[in-house]
């Protein structure tokens, strides 16, 4: 965070050049470029250096390290394999494609759900008269803004097989009890849940603001057409809160992609594979197994994998005119 | 009519607190499980009334360097919040104000690194930090942090910046005042509730961190959220000290989240919704 102190001088500089210019002209005209000269640079460049360092270091290092094999902490150094390691990814690697199926599955079905309910809980709550809104919501959000490792023990708690409050509740349905997180067949699930739970407030609440700022006209316009509920919301609101959910459903996505505390606290990817999330398997062969290279090769394709999906949704978002 | 809409008010309202309690139930059992004793947390079926016991708390700091994990924790979303919102205040000053070729695609690029999952740039930031002799420090994940947040600072704050009318800092400039000075003493004060916002939600971001904070530490820097899984491992699992550890690491997050409420949706998509 050096480059502060030194960036005080230029700007100085610069301006007293400027400012004859400035005062020579009239009043200048408020929507113009009011300056000339690159002075942005000086404000910019500390965190586009900063960004630099940090990010492109990353990426190029990473490539350059897919293309070695590279055992972290074996006396042999980096050996240069081309593109094997990639291939052997998409290739030879069948854990590799059972992850990505875990991570399709994980994504689709937590942004999924959590769109769905946080349409329901927005439109729900936008009935009710403002005021009281406030603490409503904030109640409700304290999922989404507690530490994930937090959550993850919340639901560990709740889901443990000896003392925990879901068998109780089972067992007072009359069900056997079950092992949430160690049966192959509910671990997946039982991790998405905890993902809803944490993450469908933070989706209703920005569906909410989308309800509150739409405009009243189309739907007066509606009702005197003689429009019913159903098709009010079908044709005036959908299409209006359309930018609102591709902001919200892009922001999950970028973000359930990335998860890894929770699978961390929860299941530790298993049982099997059942929970094994891209990152978790990214982790787990860069700092379990140490195979730097392959870690770095499985780190890119999952990169790509993020960029591909985002990239549909911010054109899409560009089509709707929304800045982001 | 009137009967109906009453009917449906009522419905509203009860849906609604069914709804909170539903969110709610999970945390307030975690309080519960942190205020038993490991007699009453081991009961089968659940107690909910049981005498409260504040031992847990107690045992956390006595049994475990939590304070020290806690110390850490501080210094380090600390630092990383203002690293963070000075180069971002800078940089959103300069994408906010000036008109400059490119700026949409800096922008763009500024956003696109938060895309970018942390497991990726771990490996190359893991090395280089074992390069400098840096890992297992607080240097490490505070580098790591501000970093990180950058991009999600300098967002924010363009929006906030973008609202004070451009005339205020052009009649500043008019009246003599460099560009920095016009900065400091006209965009700075008047953004400062963007500041105070987009701060509170570094720090907990910062502090929410948990990637980096297991990769790059070990004990020495190690941060809450890492500390707390190795609970599980250390000691079979005591719930009670899992339940207080995950409320006291919960508990300042709450409070600021009160805090920035108003702003809550705006920060945390970006400001793309306000």
């Amino acid at each position: 965070m050096a480059p502060e102190a030194p960036d005080v001088q230029p700007p100085t500089r610069v301006a007293r050049s400027v400012h004859p210019t400035i005062a020579a002209t009239p009043l200048p005209q408020s929507r113009r470029p009011i300056a000339r000269v690159p002075v942005w640079l000086v404000f910019l460049g500390p965190t586009v250096f900063v960004l630099l360092a940090i990010t492109v270091f990353p990426l190029v290092y990473s490539l350059a390290l897919s293309l070695h094999s590279w055992t972290m902490g074996a006396r042999a150094g980096w050996r240069w394999v081309g593109l094997q390691n990639f291939a052997m990814v998409l290739r030879a690697d069948p854990y590799f494609w059972t992850s990505v199926r875990v991570t399709l599955a994980y994504v689709g079905a937590a942004v999924g759900l959590e769109l769905l309910l946080g349409l329901a809980i927005a439109l729900l709550l936008n009935r009710r008269a403002d005021g009281r809104g406030g603490t409503v919501q904030t109640l409700l959000i304290l999922p989404t803004m507690m530490t994930p490792v937090v959550v993850g023990i919340v639901w560990r708690l709740l889901y443990n097989p000896d003392l925990g409050f879901l068998n109780y509740v089972v067992s007072r349905l009359g069900l056997p009890p079950q092992h949430w997180l160690g049966d192959l067949g509910t671990a997946l699930a039982a991790v998405v849940v905890a993902d809803i739970w944490e993450w469908t407030p933070f989706m209703a609440l920005v569906m909410l603001a989308g309800l509150r700022a739409m405009p009243r006209d189309p739907f007066e316009a509606g009702a005197i057409d003689g429009a019913s509920g159903w098709q009010a919301f079908r044709y005036i609101t959908l299409p209006l809160l359309t930018p609102t959910i591709l902001v919200g459903v892009l922001i999950r996505l970028m973000d359930a992609f990335k998860t890894f505390d929770l699978v961390f606290v929860l299941t530790k990817g298993g049982p099997g594979m059942s929970t094994e999330v891209l990152s978790y398997y990214t982790y787990r062969y860069g700092f379990k197994f140490f195979h730097m290279g392959y870690a770095a090769a499985l780190s890119y394709v999952l990169l790509a994998i993020v960029v591909i999906i985002s990239q549909i949704f911010v054109r899409r978002l560009a089509h709707h005119e929304v800045e982001l | 009519m009137r009967r109906h809409r009453k009917t449906v008010d009522l419905f509203v309202e009860i849906a609604t607190g069914a709804i909170v309690l539903l969110f709610l139930f999970p945390v307030l059992y975690l309080i519960l499980t942190s205020l038993k004793t490991q007699v009453d947390a081991f009961q089968y079926p659940p107690v909910w009334i049981f005498r409260p016991t504040f031992s847990n708390y107690r045992e956390v700091f006595d049994l475990y360097p939590f304070g020290h994990f806690l110390v850490n924790s501080l210094i380090v979303a600390s630092a990383s919040t203002v690293a963070a919102v000075a180069l971002g205040a800078m940089a959103a000053y300069a994408l906010a104000r000036f008109s400059f070729r490119r700026s949409k695609d800096v922008a763009f690029w500024i956003l696109s690194i938060r895309m970018t999952p942390p497991v990726a740039a771990i490996i190359p930031i893991f090395i280089l930090m074992r390069m400098l002799g840096l890992l297992d420090s607080w240097a490490s994940l505070v580098i790591a942090y501000s970093t990180m947040n950058l991009p999600f600072a300098t967002w924010l704050l363009r929006g906030f910046f973008s609202e004070i009318p451009r005339e205020l800092d052009e009649s500043a400039l008019v009246d003599g005042c460099s560009w920095f000075s016009a900065f400091r003493r006209i965009a700075l004060p008047l953004a400062a509730p963007g500041l105070v916002v987009t701060a509170i939600f570094v720090f907990i971001f910062s502090w929410n961190e948990f990637l980096f904070a297991l990769i790059l530490t070990a004990t020495k820097a190690q941060t809450l959220p890492v500390a707390v899984t190795g609970f599980i491992r250390e000691t079979g699992i005591m719930w009670g000290h899992m339940a207080a550890a995950g409320v006291i690491i919960m508990t300042p997050m709450v409070m600021f989240s009160l805090a920035v409420q108003r702003y809550m949706v705006r920060g945390l998509t970006m400001g793309a919704i306000k």
